[in-house]
């Protein structure tokens, strides 16, 4: 039974999926004038967007308040779980990042119980599989075991594959889809490997056996060789650095993330990178936390520290040349993900407050990106949908509320007080200090400047600029899930910026007791 | 008086919300409105029951002075912010009634402020009110004014009415981005000017950011997004240093002191290893220097002020610069005493130079009138940072009084550009001629403002720059080269004269040589009625400068003696060593100066200790549910 209490949330989410798929597919499609097929496939519980989305967004906050729920309990009171370790681990640790993507799939689910209807591709095989990407997430970032690591990896993995690819007609979207399924693939081949170098190396699959063993190396009596430890820790670095799309392994996001439908890079943007970081985390800390490994001179700092300034750099410098604005949010959340990494580079020596700001970090970014993706959808319709910069321009005139929501989002990514991104950049910052990182926070802040130039560039077209007469402009949508979900993460940022003290002590106490 | 109006503020929030939530839906009956206001009066105690407590109460009661209201200041910063918020849910298609709104609440505003005189500002920090924020992280939310910062509060609570009774005069168009902007601004720098915790001064400081983009921006002429992007890309770039140091100094402190804390106090008896000391200066420096601005950062300055709007560019020249002097006042000269004094000779020179020198010549070129009130912005404001320079009582107090001549008198001369600007669309001097027989009540005003802004005896200007002179002359942080620097500096009075008074010249006397200049009504009422309490306020603090000199006595005394301590300390410190400065600053002594300035609370005692040695504490406790579950 306190199995069942401790996995409530991961069962949710799964079994929802199970029967939102069921839904769907005995379902009827809905009556009005759409069209049932995509060439000669049957499009089962078609023009049921709507209805999907929202099951589907009520299954994952019920998730993540389960998640709450099993905090509030605590999860070391709970016996049963033991017997799921180390394949699951279900600790605060795990239940902060099952929160953190609950809300991000639920995010998701909204935009996209607006955005498909709006936009003709209602096919609803969307929700099942936002339900089973986000299911593989939770396991991803509850995994203590490479096998477990590698399952919950390829789940979900092969959801978003098919969430990019929804669009069967656009060339665009399948060449995103095909190049982020080739490239993904090639990534979690590179993961695998590593995985079987660490298990031939060390004799085990668990993380903390792995750990013990790592550490035996250099001692007389040590079976374990540091060879293939080594090799093996760049091969997991470069695995996991091309889910959170980190600088040079981040060729597939501007291209995945521009052919996808929004709602999707929203979910890639935010779910699959706060996965990654969980799982991340947990690697390098647990299976590579030795101390030799964990040093600046021998071991993954300087990798980490060097992904995390390419990726900060790279990702501001190109963001900022970009004309669409799907594509520079994708540019973006690739410099978003340097200053994540900035705070893994500093668990180096203040271990607990880095992670902490780490998780903090991904819960604020989650929240702001979620919401700025929403406001570009909210800024578009049918026909006039928002790529460009162009197209949004003088919107604050015509839409001045959608104006007002995406400038609060985008001063959050770009890190201006009073908003939630703010204090998760300082937060990060501040652990880097900690750490005597000097250089990695002066390089973060002179980013910062960058990236407000960019985000402000937005912010300009919407309220300073005119449209060129006669140049398409997007005219906003109108939609209630939309619309809630923007204000659901408007409320987030504003309130995490301003009141942050609860989910900081809940990052704090997440990092500080594991288990 | 505090219980009743104590009780009012605390059901403030919840009628606000209620009142917000009832104006949402558009169409819908009262029971839908209700229901929504409910919702909303929730969300705020939702809010208040997640408020961090931590004996607010009693902590503020041990700070506050028995007759002063501790809740004033939160009034005076949070009302216009309160009001920018209540903007946006107020009809965009009424602009009559946003513009009475907004006039309403920065009036009020002003009316409050004048409550702040009712201190006897002899000692100390008034009107204090201090709770907890974020205590893991030892931010506290801590307000208080004291004799410098008293008076730039009022400064702001004065000009930006009168910026926005301009404002509505000229713009027509947006009226609910114009009135929102302006009251976040107001707010952002209200609050700036009062906070005494590193985080909250940021949080201010970045919060002005925006608003007065957008008001550039939006309203600005023709080349305003290059001058928005200008303005923008310069703060910034000094805000991200300053916070960069802000992080080291929070982490020196704790390396120091034990416990984390943003506190003001804390961190000016932090004497830090001297390269680490002076790069915080520097990254300090610059943040508030770009604000002043000062050569050769000041580029941005005239690009802004050309292309803002006038009720813009009254409130960047009136008080966003002046933020920039008071964060070197308060932070530089507060907390890095020992840096500022080392560097101090060179940067009085670059002030002299540079502001005063070479800022009056761009002026005298300058064809566009807008533009040279700007270039005499950095030629005036190079003044009052060669004051701080000199750090001498009679320099800073002379300084202090030139940043509130300077916001009188530069306000109202940008406020008469744009009467004319209103009126022909155009600023070059080369178009007017003559239009004192036109306008005479605007060419008398002008001339009036004219000689307060050259320092003509009897008006404001003459004062605050005499005294600065005076004080440059006689300083030890200038040493030598102190009295070559008060003697250039002199120079800059002349050829203030020769730039202001030749484009008086051409402007309004002689024959009338543009055609279109023959039929131009004078000022109207709204005009008149906006210039007239800085031209009163020109003669009366040109006539009886001990007004505002005198209640700064002791807070300038204040800033000298850290100043002084930090540049002792600091002389005295070795390349590499950290320590803190008279480590138990109790605040018995009720003549200190500190003696009621509430020190911060040791949040984490014993953190720092063992910080370093536990690099794998975490590693261990994200692997225990597995070795538990191994065990089994």
């Amino acid at each position: 039974m306190d199995l069942v209490i401790a996995l409530s949330p991961l069962l949710a989410v799964g079994f929802g999926g199970l029967m939102l798929m069921l839904a769907e597919a005995f379902g009827k499609p809905s009556e009005e004038g759409i069209s049932k097929t995509t060439g000669d496939v049957v499009d089962a519980g078609a023009g049921r967007g709507a209805e999907l989305g929202l099951g589907a967004s009520v299954v994952l906050i019920a998730g993540a308040v389960m998640a709450v729920g099993v905090w509030i309990v605590g999860p070391e009171t709970l016996e049963g779980v033991a017997d799921v370790a180390p394949y699951l681990l279900i600790d605060r640790f795990s239940l902060f990042f099952t929160f953190v993507l609950c809300l991000g799939g639920a995010f998701t689910a909204l935009l996209g119980g607006g955005y498909l209807p709006e936009h003709r591709i209602d096919r609803s095989e969307f929700f099942p599989l936002v339900l089973f990407s986000t299911f593989g997430a939770i396991a991803l970032a509850m995994s203590g075991d490479l096998l477990s690591l590698f399952v919950g990896l390829e789940t979900m993995s092969l959801g978003v594959y098919c969430l990019i690819g929804l669009r069967r007609g656009s060339a665009r979207a399948t060449e995103a889809a095909l190049k982020y399924f080739l490239l993904g693939s090639f990534a979690a081949a590179l993961t695998l490997f590593g995985a079987a170098l660490l298990y031939g190396a060390t004799g085990h699959t668990d993380l903390v056996g792995i750990g013990e063993a790592v550490a035996t190396i250099g001692q007389p009596d040590s079976t374990v060789a540091a060879m293939p430890v080594l090799l093996a820790l760049a091969l997991t670095l470069a695995g996991l650095g091309f889910k959170v799309a980190a600088v040079p392994f981040h060729q597939w996001t501007p291209d995945a993330y521009e052919g996808a439908p929004t709602p999707a890079t929203a979910f890639m943007a935010a779910v699959v990178k706060t996965a990654a970081f969980a799982i991340l985390l947990r690697v390098l800390l647990v299976g590579f936390g030795e101390e030799r490994l964990m040093s600046w001179g021998t071991g993954w700092p300087p990798v980490i520290a060097t992904l995390a300034v390419l990726s900060m750099t790279v990702g501001n410098v190109v963001a900022g040349r970009q004309e669409s604005v799907k594509r520079m949010l994708a540019y973006s959340s690739i410099a978003h993900a340097g200053v994540a990494l900035v705070g893994v580079a500093a668990t180096i020596r203040s271990t607990e407050d880095a992670t902490a700001s780490v998780l903090f970090y991904l819960l604020v970014y989650t929240v702001s990106t979620a919401g700025a993706f929403g406001a570009l959808i909210l800024c578009g319709s049918r026909g006039a949908e928002a790529v460009s910069y162009e197209d949004l321009a003088g919107i604050a005139k015509r839409h001045p509320a959608a104006a007002l929501a995406f400038s609060l989002f985008l001063l959050s990514l770009a890190g201006f007080p009073p908003t939630a991104g703010f204090f998760g950049k300082l937060y990060v910052f501040q652990s880097a200090i900690d750490s005597e990182l000097y250089v990695l926070v002066i390089i973060g802040l002179v980013n910062s400047l960058i990236g407000a130039y960019y985000y402000v560039r937005v912010m300009v077209y919407m309220y300073m600029r005119e449209p060129v007469p006669g140049a398409p402009v997007a005219k906003p949508m109108s939609s209630g899930m939309v619309t809630s979900a923007i204000v659901l993460a408007a409320l987030l940022v504003l309130g995490l910026g301003i009141l942050p003290g609860v989910s900081l002590d809940m990052a704090i106490a997440a990092a500080a007791r594991g288990g | 008086m505090t219980g009743f109006s104590g009780g009012i503020i605390e059901a403030l929030p919840y009628l606000f919300a209620f009142f917000v939530g009832a104006m949402i839906p558009r169409r819908q009956g009262w029971a839908e409105r209700v229901g929504i206001g409910v919702v909303g009066v929730l969300a705020v105690a939702f809010v208040m029951g997640l408020w961090p407590e931590a004996a607010d109460a009693e902590a503020t009661q041990a700070v506050t002075r028995a007759d002063e209201w501790p809740q004033l200041l939160n009034v005076i910063v949070f009302l216009p912010i309160v009001g920018a918020v209540a903007i946006l849910f107020a009809p965009r298609q009424n602009p009559k009634l946003l513009r009475a709104m907004t006039m309403g609440i920065l009036a009020a505003d002003f009316l409050i402020s004048l409550g702040l005189l009712r201190a006897n500002m002899t000692t100390g920090w008034h009107f204090q009110y201090v709770t907890e924020w974020l205590p893991t992280f030892g931010i506290r939310y801590h307000v208080a004014i004291d004799g410098i910062s008293l008076w730039m509060v009022l400064l702001s609570t004065v000009t930006t009415p009168i910026a926005a009774l301009v404002s509505f005069g000229s713009i027509k168009k947006r009226t609910k981005d114009l009135c929102f902007a302006m009251l976040l601004l107001h707010g952002g720098m209200l609050g700036a000017f009062v906070s005494l915790d590193l985080f909250l001064f940021y949080v201010f400081w970045e919060l002005m950011l925006i608003p007065m983009v957008i008001l550039i921006g939006v309203w600005g002429g023709v080349e305003k997004i290059k001058a928005a992007y200008k303005f923008l890309l310069f703060t910034m770039a000094g805000s991200v240093l300053m916070l960069a140091a802000i992080l080291y100094m929070v982490w020196a402190h704790r390396q120091a002191a034990g416990f984390v804390t943003f506190d003001y106090l804390a961190m000016s008896n932090l004497v830090l290893p001297r390269t680490a000391a002076t790069l915080c200066f520097i990254a300090f420096a610059f943040a508030f220097v770009v604000k002043v601005p000062m050569w050769p950062l000041h580029t941005w300055l005239p690009d802004a002020h050309v292309q803002a709007p006038t009720g813009g560019s009254i409130i960047l020249a009136a008080v966003l610069l002046k933020l920039g002097t008071y964060g070197y006042v308060r932070f530089c000269m507060g907390m890095l005493g020992g840096p500022a004094y080392d560097r101090a000779a060179t940067l009085a020179g670059v002030a002299v130079g540079g502001g005063i020198l070479y800022g009056a010549l761009c002026a005298w070129k300058q064809t566009d009138v807008k533009r040279l009130v700007a270039y005499s912005s950095v030629a005036h404001m190079g003044f009052v940072m060669l004051g701080l320079f000199a750090a001498t009582t009679s320099g800073i107090k002379g300084a202090l009084l030139t940043m509130i001549n300077h916001g009188i008198a530069t306000g109202a001369l940008f406020l008469l550009v744009g009467v004319i600007y209103d009126r022909r669309h155009t600023r070059l001097v080369s178009e007017f001629g003559g239009l004192a027989k036109v306008m005479p009540v605007y060419a008398a005003v002008f001339v009036i403002v004219t000689m307060a802004s050259i320092g003509v005896p009897g008006t404001n200007g003459f004062v605050g720059e005499f005294m600065v002179i005076v004080g440059t002359f006689v300083s030890s942080a200038l040493g030598r080269h102190g009295s070559i620097q008060a003697v250039l500096a002199t120079f800059g009075v002349i050829l203030a004269a020769v730039y202001m008074l030749s484009v008086v010249q051409k402007m309004f006397f002689g024959p009338i040589t543009n055609k279109r200049n023959e039929n131009l009504p004078d000022m109207n009422v709204r005009e008149t009625l906006a210039v007239a309490p800085l031209v009163a306020l020109i003669f009366v603090l040109g006539l009886f400068p001990s007004l505002v000199l005198d209640t700064m006595d002791s807070s300038v005394a204040h800033v000298i003696d850290k100043y002084n301590s930090g540049r002792d300390s600091h002389r005295g410190n070795t390349i590499d060593e950290l320590r803190l400065l008279n480590p138990s600053p109790k605040g018995d002594d009720p003549t200190s100066y500190d003696h009621n300035y509430p020190v911060p609370p040791k949040s984490d005692d014993d953190e720092s200790a063992n910080a370093a040695s536990r690099p794998l504490s975490t590693a261990v406790a994200l692997g225990q549910g597995v070795s538990r579950g191994v065990a089994r």
